[in-house]
């Protein structure tokens, strides 16, 4: 024990000086001032002078920072290895293994000091100027290029699936590279809009009649043997290449960038396969979207563009500015809704969201939306296929059945949401999961045989959307507008009519397609194909919505003089919209699916091109998520967390309970801290140490008696540190005592020892055994820790990692804690 | 039925050489003419009249696309009522983005098939070949493995060398993959 009070002081004397040296730092434009060298030379200085001043600054200044650096009082330059001269870069410091939970401080700190060193060496020359300028639009130039990327893929994504859709129902004769719309372009005046003589379907082709009993079977067949074919291509190209390419990808989105890391999650492979396997899968008819998806791939394609730039890709917690960047672009290019996709971003799935990042999200949003624009994949000079305009009114007593249209997609939500939990909770347990191509083939097969008799299932589910928010009006020949109108009214084409027998029976098949749609997509999502959820989810709401619309406006047709209608019908003018209820009713599914509110209604109106039916939509929404809400707690996303057991710390939870740090840290009572104290162990204690143990990190002490806390040792640092010592240090054996210190070690007569200051972090957090957990979630939370050390009257007493967290939560909420399956 | 199909064909390849795929057109969709000129007629609401013209898009109106086709039937007094029901849209794509990314996406699917198809029946047969030679190798020391192997065989591919060992790490990426997701079942489910 007499050891240590001196050890003490002589380091208290040491961070006596180096704060002193901090403080000459901070003062370091004055203090060169007052140089006596410049000082004696004058004010009038020749510039041969000047220079040779300057670069006597320079070394003055340099000379510091090494002092700074020996004397250790920033931890960061510690933890960062290339930032000095002096120190040797031991490679893969800093990076971390799979399925690891990041430490934002750690690396945001890094590159601050990286950021430091390169505007510190900006003096130094042109070139190291020129550095310093890339390093300060690195960020923008990376999310340009992301953005670029990002418009061009989905661009390919877009036309490459619309061609594949219709190909399951013929081919255009001479430019087998257009999809129908697009064959029958420029067709010759006629009667009748199915008349395109240069789209030839598959009995065509087989030289029968358009119609008929025969032509129908063949076209069914045909359906279904390409629906079969693409699924099974989709499904066995992500089983062979890239598994992770399967599902939306949002919730593991949102745990990567809460921090976690997935190797390979957003790679080359992941980013091709996902591309192709979801041109695939959309083309099978299955029920599932593109646009969830678009979100993983903008995100592959911010991580792989991200190791362009070594400032982002060597950085996980700055490379995760880049990712929430790509995400906005993902929606912006899915949605054609830039600034919705912005918010989603912010709402949905980013953790960690500065200022900064949302500049950098809001022009990468544009620029991927701008290219994706002028590519133009659908024709219609917008960049989704569901694309409408309104600029009808609505009057205030629609509220009521907007609200109920949220109610109603609320209730829809929790049904396809604890449906989807349940199937997928028994996909993952039973022996269903060993079987996931078989699974793909069986779901494409019964969707493809059920859709094909209901032309509204049978259709590509974006175009069922578009049909469904459309108006109907000269151009629309659906017998859903089969409206008993004479077009005899010059000043507006539309107005209130009676439905005819078309629009019941559309009702009808719609009620049906409802149905199936549901069912569908609580079999469809989860599979082992690149899948997404907005899509059928918008799909379900709008057929709710415009069934709702359909009854309102024959309500306002037959009772025009009715008081809730406030006599604004009587003038015979057009009142109700059942399109804009059909979007009202997407909104609200899709909020309740998802629980996004903001970003919903910014995308839907973004996608109407109207701000007037913010109120709709928000009324909507809101009403949407409160009956979520109250019949099922989390959304998809958060639920599907759940299941996998990520190691997602939820921003939007409240931590409601009473316990104290010290019922959370490890060790538990009757257990013994590992720690490593700073200089009496030999790396064979150490190696020792690794072996028996599993922690990621060891805390290192003074002594094991005193057990005062120096600072904290990464496992995997330990490692490489260890490994690189005794490859490129002669000497360095069993017998090797390891230093934390700084000071020279006592002389003994031993074999040379292991300096490994560098890698011990000097500045871990560290809370009393008292703090109450929330403080404890909230640092978490907010600082993004990794772990925190626990300390009881000054003496370390044990650890809290995010998982002891995320554990203590579960246990809290009387769930099972063993659900947490990360690090 | 064939020759029909096949003078079809002929009419068609002819019908190419004018302006068949457009990248600009104007179309406009108006109600019959029955609906102006008050004959009775049972279906006015659903038969219509469509007409596409490549008029650029301060002409893309009814007044213009449709003159040529309602001018003998109508009057100037019904040609005004008429027109106001109409519903003209102007639209351009661009069909040479169009053709050469479907033509992409077709290669790049036929080129993943073949890689898979390759990856599933010819690699397991010249995998097996060489874990013959090698069986004595293929223990713990994975990473070593390579090394003295390119060492002597560097002067032949060194090259084909550094792509085969970044397949086999590629594999064993998948093959980690495909077990935490198809066997072990602890993510993406």
């Amino acid at each position: 024990m007499e050891k240590f009070p001196l050890k003490r002081t002589s380091s208290s004397s040491q961070s006596s000086i180096s704060y002193q040296s901090v403080g000459k730092k901070y003062t370091n434009g004055h203090h060169t001032s007052e140089d006596p060298h410049n000082l004696s030379t004058g004010r009038p200085l020749s510039d041969d002078e000047m220079i040779d001043i300057q670069t006597s600054n320079g070394d003055h200044l340099r000379h510091h920072n090494r002092l700074e650096d020996e004397d250790g009082i920033s931890h960061y330059s510690v933890s960062y290895g290339g930032t000095t001269d002096t120190t040797t870069d031991i490679p893969g410091i800093g990076q971390y293994d799979d399925f690891h939970t990041i430490d934002w401080q750690r690396d945001i700190a890094r590159d601050r000091m990286r950021h430091r060193h390169i505007v510190k060496k900006k003096q130094d020359s042109l070139w190291n100027l020129i550095e310093g300028a890339h390093d300060a639009w690195s960020g923008w130039l990376c999310v340009l290029l992301v953005g670029l990327c990002t418009g061009a893929v989905a661009g390919v994504i877009d036309i490459g699936a619309s061609w594949m859709t219709d190909l399951k129902f013929g081919i255009c004769q001479q430019a087998f590279w257009f999809n129908r719309e697009q064959c029958c372009w420029s067709n010759e005046t006629s009667f009748e809009t199915g008349n395109c003589s240069q789209w030839l379907t598959w009995s065509e082709v087989l030289g029968q009649a358009k119609t008929g009993a025969g032509p129908y079977i063949i076209s069914y067949l045909f359906y279904t043997t390409w629906a079969l074919l693409f699924a099974a291509l989709s499904a066995s190209l992500v089983r062979m290449f890239a598994p992770y390419a399967c599902g939306s990808g949002i919730p593991e989105i949102k745990t990567i960038l809460s921090g976690f890391i997935i190797r390979g999650y957003l790679g080359k492979w992941t980013l091709l396969i996902k591309s192709v396997g979801l041109i695939l899968s959309v083309s099978a008819g299955l029920s599932l979207g593109k646009e969830g998806p678009m979100v993983h791939i903008a995100c592959a394609i911010g991580n792989i563009l991200s190791y362009l730039f070594p400032k982002y890709g060597r950085n996980e917690a700055k490379k995760r500015e880049i990712l929430s960047a790509s995400a906005a672009a993902g929606v912006s290019v899915a949605f054609g809704a830039p600034i919705g996709g912005v918010l989603f971003s912010l709402e949905e799935v980013s953790y960690y969201f500065p200022l900064k990042t949302l500049w950098r999200s809001f022009f990468c949003a544009l620029i991927a939306a701008f290219i994706l624009r002028s590519i133009n994949p659908f024709g219609n000079e917008h960049s989704v296929l569901f694309y409408v305009q309104y600029n009808k009114p609505w009057i205030f007593f629609e509220l009521i059945p907007f609200i109920a249209l949220g109610v109603i997609g609320g209730v829809i939500a929790t049904i396809f949401i604890k449906a989807n939990l349940y199937w997928c909770r028994f996909r993952k347990y039973s022996k269903l999961g060993q079987y996931p191509v078989t699974e793909v083939l069986v779901v494409t097969a019964l969707t493809a045989l059920i859709a094909y008799p209901n032309p509204y299932t049978r259709m590509n589910t974006s175009e069922l959307i578009y049909l469904l928010f459309s108006q109907c009006g000269i151009a629309n020949s659906d017998p859903i507008c089969d409206y008993n109108r004479n077009f005899t009214n010059v000043k507006s084409a539309i107005d209130l009519a009676e439905a005819g027998p078309g629009v019941y029976k559309a009702i009808w098949l719609l009620i049906v397609a409802l149905i199936l749609k549901l069912i569908m997509t609580i079999f469809t999502f989860g599979m082992k194909v690149p899948c997404g959820l907005f899509i059928p989810s918008l799909c379900l709401g709008a057929i709710v919505g415009r069934i709702v619309g359909i009854f309102m406006e024959q309500l306002a047709y037959n009772y025009p003089k009715n008081w809730f209608f406030s006599g604004e019908f009587s003038s015979g003018g057009d009142c109700i919209t059942p399109g804009l209820y059909a979007m009202v009713g997407a909104a609200a599914v899709l909020g309740g699916v998802t629980r996004m509110t903001v970003s919903l209604v910014v995308i839907m109106f973004e996608l109407t091109g109207g701000v007037r039916y913010i109120v709709p939509l928000m009324a909507a929404a809101m009403a949407s998520k409160w009956v979520g809400d109250a019949l099922g707690r989390q959304g998809i996303y958060d639920a599907h967390i759940a299941l996998n057991g990520y190691p997602f710390l939820d921003s939007k939870d409240e931590f409601q309970h009473t316990s104290l740090a010290a019922d959370v840290m490890q060790p538990k009572r009757n257990e013994t801290l590992n720690v490593i104290t700073q200089d009496s162990m030999t790396v064979d204690d150490i190696e020792a140490l690794l072996k028996d143990t599993e922690h990621n990190g060891y805390p290192v002490v003074v002594s094991r008696d005193s057990q005062y806390l120096v600072g904290f040792v990464l496992r995997k640092d330990l490692n490489l540190a260890i490994a690189n010592a005794k490859r490129m240090v002669d000497g360095i054996c069993g017998q090797s005592l390891v230093l934390f210190t700084s000071g020279n070690p006592p002389q003994t007569l031993g074999p040379p020892p292991l300096k490994l200051k560098k890698i011990l972090d000097m500045a871990p957090i560290t809370i009393t055994d008292q703090t109450p957990m929330e403080t404890v979630v909230d640092m978490f939370r907010k600082l993004g820790l990794r772990q925190t050390l626990v300390t009881h009257n000054g003496r370390l007493l044990g650890v809290i990692t995010k998982k002891d967290v995320l554990r203590h939560i579960k246990q809290m909420d009387n769930e099972d804690p063993n659900s947490v399956l990360f690090n | 039925m064939k020759h029909l199909w096949i003078s079809l064909c002929v009419l068609f390849v002819f019908a190419e050489s004018q302006a068949q795929f457009d990248d600009k057109r104007c179309k406009c969709i108006c109600p019959s003419l029955s609906s102006v000129t008050n004959k009775t007629d049972d279906k006015t609401h659903t038969e219509r009249l469509i007409k596409t013209t490549n008029d650029p898009p301060n002409k893309c109106n009814c007044e213009v696309v449709m003159l040529a086709v309602v001018a003998d039937k109508l009057n100037e007094g019904e040609m005004r009522e008429f027109c106001p029901r109409c519903n003209c849209k102007y639209e351009n794509r661009n069909t040479t983005i169009i053709r050469y990314v479907v033509i992409i996406v077709i290669w790049v699917i036929s080129i993943l098939v073949v890689y898979m198809l390759f990856l599933i029946i010819l690699d397991p047969l010249l995998n097996k070949r060489v874990k013959g030679n090698y069986q004595e190798h293929t223990n713990e020391e994975e990473d070593s493995q390579p090394g003295p192997m390119s060492h002597n065989m560097s002067m032949r591919g060194n090259v084909l060398n550094r792509v085969s060992t970044q397949q086999d790490k590629w594999k064993r990426q998948v093959k980690e993959q495909r077990r935490n997701i198809y066997d072990r079942h602890t993510m993406l489910n």
